[in-house]
């Protein structure tokens, strides 16, 4: 009796020696990126994990991957994925030249991130506006701020709250198409919104 | 002349926003999940903006996840204390650096924009070791 309660304190103690661990895996357009260990144990590593579908133990002095194998993710690894946030998405709508009028097809985008901003939860949403290079750099970065807030304002209006929201204009630096000055460019007419 | 008082009204408008200094959001939550500033302890809900230097704590039953302004995604499970002890984001550059502490449970990690900017521009430490991401999705696990 005293016996077994020792093993199941030893047990208990060894459970709480168990060091940290890492699974790598694909992203989700099936990607493979690494995870460099910097550290483990207290000394510097340079050691890269980089194979998929993995399991890493760390704190060791030479950490090594092995494959998860046939048992595949335990099921709490499967929950945790299961729980992540939906990956951002972004909208493009485009103006008429040198106006904060929408583009007739661009009209019916706003149908779809009005959409995709109803499906999320706790939701942020970032508004940025550009413009083509006709006209002058002061007057681009008003109207591209003209642009994005066109865009939150037409949202707050479908229900959105402000908080929510963000706005900002970057004029002519980004162009979508790198063109001269003073070049009417309907792809650069535009405001970018990420829903997260 | 008009450049400087743009400017100054583009600082004006994000000095008011109370966003200004968000770095990421709540989406879900569920049983026992907060965030930790300083000596306020905040409900975990949808909506819930964080601030660098949060900590995220889950207990036995409680779970939450959240995205970050550069697209990362987190999703922490139960038992669980994450910090976030730095965290800049440059949104025009797309550049940045992120460091997350996990001191006990587990973390699902698809890393956002500030991994891609530079090498270890993000890192994840856990009690016994410092990792440098490099584009990818992973969990991170420490057991108590």
């Amino acid at each position: 009796m005293i016996r077994a309660g020792v093993a199941a304190a030893l047990l208990m103690t060894l459970g709480g020696c168990a060091t940290s661990s890492l699974v790598l895996l694909p992203d989700d357009e099936g990607h493979q990126g690494a995870v460099a260990v910097l550290e483990s144990g207290g000394a510097p590593t340079d050691a890269v994990i980089a194979q998929g579908n993995s399991r890493t133990k760390l704190g060791t002095r030479a950490p090594i991957a092995r494959p998860i194998g046939r048992d595949g993710l335990k099921k709490d690894e499967t929950a945790l994925l299961t729980g992540l946030p939906p990956p951002a998405k972004g909208f493009l709508l485009y103006f008429e030249q040198g106006t904060t009028t929408l583009t007739p097809q661009s009209a019916t985008v706003l149908t779809a991130l009005r959409q995709e901003i109803a499906a999320r939860s706790g939701p942020e949403v970032e508004v940025i506006g550009h413009t083509d290079t006709v006209g002058g750099e002061d007057d681009n970065d008003r109207l591209s701020m003209k642009r994005a807030e066109e865009v939150l304002t037409w949202l707050a209006s479908q229900g959105f709250d402000r908080s929510m929201m963000s706005a900002v204009g970057r004029g002519e630096r980004q162009l979508m198409q790198p063109t001269m000055d003073n070049v009417d460019n309907p792809a650069n007419r535009r405001v970018e919104v990420i829903v997260r | 002349m008009l450049r400087l008082s743009l400017t100054l009204g583009a600082f004006a408008l994000v000095a008011a926003s109370p966003a200004a200094a968000e770095i990421a959001r709540i989406k879900q939550s569920s049983g026992t999940a907060a965030v930790e500033r300083n000596a306020q302890r905040l409900k975990a809900a949808p909506g819930v903006q964080l601030l660098p230097g949060d900590q995220l704590v889950t207990g036995k039953d409680g779970r939450m996840s959240l995205t970050f302004i550069d697209n990362t995604r987190f999703a922490l499970g139960p038992n669980s204390r994450v910090s976030v002890s730095e965290f800049r984001y440059d949104r025009t550059r797309q550049k940045g650096s992120f460091v997350t502490k996990v001191d006990r449970g587990s973390l699902a990690i698809v890393s956002g924009r500030i991994a891609k900017s530079d090498r270890d521009a993000m890192k994840v430490r856990t009690p016994n070791s410092l990792l440098g991401v490099r584009g990818t999705k992973f969990i991170v696990a420490v057991p108590k």
